[in-house]
């Protein structure tokens, strides 16, 4: 019996280790814990899970204070993404806490936070870890007088429709607070930042003092992908991934076409997509080299060889890998700077190569392939390969300008003969 | 969840913000849309009947005509059920409540079996879901059929053992062997018990339904209430097999008692206030997006709808912003949960307030006048006094027909929160550049803030920038707008914010410049001006660049602070590189072919002197030995010297070093010998001659 029970519990334990998870042949996300404050999001924002669940995703819902959770279990992460849509939680349950999920994060791992006024010390905190700074003004919304949406109900402006992103088919409807980003960080990206009216301050109080945030300054949702390609997506609204804002329909202030249906959830779903790597994800794959004429890579490099490089990429589009096309991949060949640095061509289909000279310095030089896009995860190959100079029979021989010399020398020596004839036998 | 009450709350104000000071709104089109999409069907049935069950209730009551569609497959899995004998109490209670709605088959035979085995179950029973299932069952039996003579046998007994398992607060055990009592099994004995009555032969002992009275007023009393005035059923328990929510158990209860209150003859004695905030409380979830929890909201509001205790009448209105421009009027409709008419009403404005200024108010005890086309009630004409501004109104509304008042439930005061929105002048707009010592207008330009002109002005770090402007409201009162920013941005995009405070109507603000240079970080150019005014019931909040300043500021000094780095496009961090090309060493010049050529022949050409020349002077071979043996040795010789000449050439043209000298040590060696022994005949030869 106790038998039978260790093996249920091994079995039990090493089930998650064996579903189907994130690998590097399947990029995309799998097993995704989601944090709630409460269990009623589960529903009033089913149409965002639904959407979720419906592209295959295993969603786990917890509280965030259950003191049952825990991202890892014997060093093993459970999860391949974590959703924190638990805004006014003050302490993670269990053994989460805001360096377990930087932690998390760092190890590859993808990140959704949502916060909302009142949003709770510690989900600002993770959200400064990850280079966002929300409006430290907890009664602090983003307010925009001029770009809000038409509502009989809303009447203080907060409820923003932005359209400030790419290819927007309706504004998308925004209701929360504020953040900002640290100019110099690169890593971190504004995806939807407000109009050049709005501002961050308390509806409720007059102003005395300029607010912190102002203007196209304040970002309303970014994104981070970090070095190691781990994506995390920050919001100041909660309520943009609700059913009531993915249904209800949207007017711009000012404007006098009445959007259907908000543009909430195409935005969300598309964003999810790129935040559980459904959408630009790059994999390289047989890197080449060789000599022009020939297809053997070889060893080393003679100065001036007339080389030709290729590498195929593909994107991953959530179920397959797909050609990426693209007329921007450039190789560089480097040795501590670079010395050559070639835009490769397509053959539309993910192959692409390049033909150069190998430059005439000799060392040890590398092929580099650094590919960083908007919105790609970044792809960098490096292959070391060493250039040596001309050996010494590989130099041009019977120079023309050198005729002179050699004419001069074997005239010489026919003299030398002809007179060494001469000098004995004549009388 | 259970323990969370409060975060339910937080939740509940953040999906409904618009409902946030307490206005709900029945039931409208949007549900009726949302349900569509959320009880989708697979191949036109669901995959039980307990699904079946809940999406057509939910389309019943709200009226959406998706039955017919349904029928025939939902149908067959009902008559399945109902003919099987195999099928649980639980099945049948679905499979009756499908074919209420869908009337699938109204043959007595189809019953006849089904109810003596329910019968049985009833006798034997002794869990509370036992007891709900079977009856459940048998009430839909009796209300599908023409049959009068259904009855519990033992109707008095049944009644004592659901009601043995209830406890002193009104929650009720779910079995006897089963400690914990739950309030979710409250409202599942409550309609359990109402079944029993109905399926009564004769009159139950009032007695013992007094005592259920009594526990439904003591499960009244642990009903928890939230700030916004909506009251809701929640579990104690937390370790409960099957969690219920608070909207599953509220749900429950309100299923219950409506149940039992429509079998009783006299009144149940529970306040309207605690029945409309159970209203609110469905209503202030909004859409739910599961299933269950759509249903069993839906499911609540109908109960609710026609209840025999009190009918909520829920508050709303059409819109809480109020334009002063567009002469919008105050309207407020009064309707049930489900959204259909009230019965005459008398709504009354009790106080309208503004939200600043609480103690003031503008309106007080106006009575709304009813509109019958629209069904809205609105007040004729706002006064002449009220202007733009947020208020607070409060209302009250009273049914007119006083015999009715006890079945309605139409709670106290309502109070709203209202935007009245208007046009705001904003006039006398000038922009100056001050002398900073005497205050005197050194250049004063005036500003069509409406229009697209711009000005610009020159200033330098000793004088003053003034913007002034005017705003009043419609009626000509001091506005102040909740957004009023100066804001400066330079040419390296660094901004600078300010408010620009009022006193009255005047709008003002004076910049410094001498004291602004730090923040300013001393750098000079172009500024440009960008005015932005808005509020929220300010209907023409402007964003309007008006021009630019150009400062002339001194130069930093050395240990000033470096203005802070802009946001770079992403775009172009992370565009192609410019292409880098290798520059190859440049050949070595060479002189062009035809010169080596012409030199190559001019070196060669002594060596045809030196022939010419030999020739000349008449060489000739007469030395050359004539006997065989020195002949065949000078022959060899040459034939020697010209191999090693070869070999020369030969070196040039593909030998190397060591093959030249290895050749050249046996070629010199054979040349040796034979050069001595033709160089010694030679000798010979010649000193004979001497000699001679």
């Amino acid at each position: 019996m106790a038998k039978l029970l260790l093996y249920l519990t091994l079995a039990t334990s090493l089930i998650p280790l064996f579903s189907v998870a994130f690998s590097p042949e399947n990029p995309t996300d799998r097993r995704v814990l989601v944090l709630v404050d409460d269990f009623a999001i589960k529903s009033s924002h089913s149409l965002y899970f639904g959407s979720l669940t419906s592209r295959g995703f295993q969603l786990e819902f917890k509280l965030a204070d259950d003191p049952n959770i825990g991202l890892q279990r014997y060093g093993q992460y459970l999860y391949d993404a974590l959703v924190l849509f638990c805004p006014s939680v003050e302490r993670f349950g269990g053994s989460i806490d805001v360096a377990s999920i930087v932690d998390f994060v760092d190890s590859g791992h993808d990140l959704i936070v949502a916060a909302d006024s009142n949003a709770s010390d510690l989900i600002r905190e993770v959200a400064t870890e990850c280079g966002v700074d929300f409006d430290e003004d907890p009664a602090a919304m983003v307010i925009d007088h001029i770009n809000y949406a038409v509502s009989n109900f809303d009447g203080d402006h907060t409820l923003i429709a932005s359209d400030d992103f790419i290819k927007a088919d309706a504004p998308v409807l925004f209701q929360g607070i504020g953040h900002s980003l640290n100019p110099a960080n690169s890593l971190v990206l504004k995806v939807l930042s407000a109009s050049s009216s709005a501002y961050s301050a308390n509806p409720k109080s007059k102003l005395s003092n300029p607010p912190s945030l102002t203007g196209s300054a304040i970002s309303l949702v970014s994104v981070v992908q970090a070095r190691n390609n781990a994506r995390i997506l920050i919001t100041g609204s909660l309520s943009m991934f609700s059913n009531r804002f993915f249904r209800s329909g949207v007017q711009k202030a000012g404007s006098s076409i009445k959007h259907e249906k908000s543009g909430n959830e195409q935005f969300l779903t598309e964003i999810s997509k790129w935040v559980f790597h459904e959408r630009g994800h790059l994999k390289a794959v047989n890197v080449r080299h060789h000599k022009v004429g020939e297809s053997d890579e070889p060893a080393i490099y003679r100065i001036n060889d007339d080389l030709e490089y290729s590498v195929e990429i593909y994107e991953w589009s959530g179920t397959s890998w797909e050609p990426y096309v693209s007329d921007d991949v450039q190789v560089q060949f480097y040795m501590m700077s670079p010395y050559v640095l070639k835009t490769l061509s397509t053959d539309q289909k993910g192959h692409y190569s390049a033909e150069f000279k190998v430059p005439d310095v000799y060392g040890v030089f590398q092929f580099k392939v650094e590919y960083q896009r908007l919105g790609y995860t970044s792809l960098s190959l490096s292959k070391q390969i060493p250039v040596r100079p001309y050996r010494h029979n590989e130099y041009e021989r019977f120079l023309p300008a050198a005729y002179p010399y050699y004419g001069s020398a074997f005239s010489m020596m026919a003299g030398f003969f002809i007179f060494t004839i001469v000098h004995l036998y004549s009388k | 969840m259970a323990r969370s009450p409060l975060r339910f709350l937080v939740l509940i104000l953040a999906i409904s913000i618009c409902d946030a000071a307490g206005i709900f709104h029945p039931i409208s089109d949007s549900h009726r849309s949302a349900a569509l999409d959320l009880f989708k069907p697979v191949d036109g049935s669901f995959a039980s009947l307990e699904e079946a069950y809940e999406a057509l209730r939910t389309f019943e009551v709200l009226g959406i005509e998706k039955t017919a569609e349904l029928s025939k497959a939902t149908c067959k899995s009902v008559l399945g059920t109902l003919e099987s004998s195999s099928s649980t109490p639980k099945d049948l209670f679905y499979a009756l409540g499908v074919n209420g709605i869908l009337k699938c088959s109204s043959k007595e035979e189809t019953f006849e079996g089904i109810i003596s085995s329910l019968q049985a179950v009833v006798r034997d029973a002794n869990s509370l879901l036992d007891f709900y299932y079977s009856i459940g069952s048998l009430r839909l039996i009796k209300d599908q059929t023409s049959k009068t003579d259904l009855h519990l046998s033992d109707a008095e007994g049944t009644f004592r053992s659901i009601k043995a398992l209830s406890q002193s607060d009104g929650r009720w055990r779910y079995s006897s062997n089963n400690p914990e009592s739950s309030t979710f099994a409250a409202g599942i004995a409550l309609e359990a018990l109402s079944g029993v009555v109905s399926l009564a032969s004769s009159e139950i002992d009032q007695f013992m339904i007094g005592a259920v009275k009594n526990d439904i007023v003591k499960l009244f009393d642990s009903v928890e209430k939230y700030d916004d005035g909506t009251f809701y059923f929640d579990e104690k328990l937390v370790n409960m097999r099957e969690q219920q929510g608070p909207l599953a158990t509220t749900s429950s209860v309100v299923r219950g008692l409506t149940a039992f209150s429509s079998v009783i003859t006299e009144s149940l004695n529970l306040t309207g206030d605690k029945i409309l905030g159970i209203a609110k409380f469905f209503l202030g979830i909004g859409i739910p997006g599961d299933t269950k929890n759509f249903f069993d909201q839906v499911d609540s509001l109908a109960c609710l709808e026609n209840n025999r205790v009190s009918i909520p009448l829920i508050l709303s209105l059409p819109s809480t912003v109020i334009s002063l421009t567009k002469k919008d009027s105050l309207k407020v409709k009064v309707n049930t949960v489900l959204g259909s008419h009230a019965p005459p009403l008398t709504v009354t404005l009790v106080r309208a307030f503004s939200s600043s200024a609480r103690d003031n108010s503008i309106i007080e005890n106006q009575e709304l006048k009813f509109d019958p086309q629209d069904a809205v009630y609105f007040l004729d004409d706002l006064p002449a006094s009220f202007d733009v501004g947020e208020y607070i109104f409060v209302f009250k509304m009273l049914v007119q027909d006083s015999e009715q008042q006890t079945v309605y439930a139409t709670g106290t005061l309502t109070q709203v929160p209202i935007y009245v929105t208007g046009l705001i002048k904003i006039e006398n707009a000038k922009i100056a550049v001050l002398d900073s010592d005497l205050g005197s207008v050194e250049t004063q330009k005036k500003l069509d803030l409406a229009g697209e002109s711009t000005v610009s002005v020159s200033a330098n770090h000793l004088q003053k920038l003034r913007l002034s402007f005017q705003m009043s409201t419609p009626l000509g009162n001091a506005f102040k707008p909740h957004q009023a920013f100066l804001r400066l941005r330079h040419e390296t995009k660094v901004e600078h914010t300010f408010v620009v405070g009022s006193s009255g109507k005047k709008f003002e603000i004076t910049l410094d410049f001498l004291g602004l240079v730090e923040k300013f970080f001393y750098l000079s150019g172009r500024y440009d001006i960008q005015l932005t005014v808005g509020d929220a019931v300010m209907e023409n909040s402007l964003l309007r660049d008006i021009g630019y300043v150009e400062l002339d500021l001194p130069e930093p000094p050395e240990n000033a602070s470096r203005p802070p780095p802009q946001p770079v496009d992403p775009y172009t961090r992370y565009g192609p590189k410019a292409e880098i090309t290798h520059i190859f060493r440049a050949p070595e010049k060479r002189p062009p072919q035809e010169l080596s050529l012409a030199f190559l022949v001019l070196t060669i050409l002594p060596l045809f002197g030196f022939i010419i020349g030999l020739l000349r002077l008449g060489v000739n071979l007469k030395n050359f030995p004539s006997s065989a043996v020195p002949a065949t040795f000078a022959v060899i010789f040459h034939l020697g010297i010209a191999a090693v000449l070869l070999l020369y050439v030969l070196f040039w043209l593909k030998l190397d070093l060591f093959t030249t000298l290895k050749t050249l040590c046996f070629l010199g060696v054979f040349l040796m010998v034979v050069g001595h022994r033709t160089l010694s005949h030679l000798a010979s030869a010649s000193a004979k001659l001497k000699s001679a």
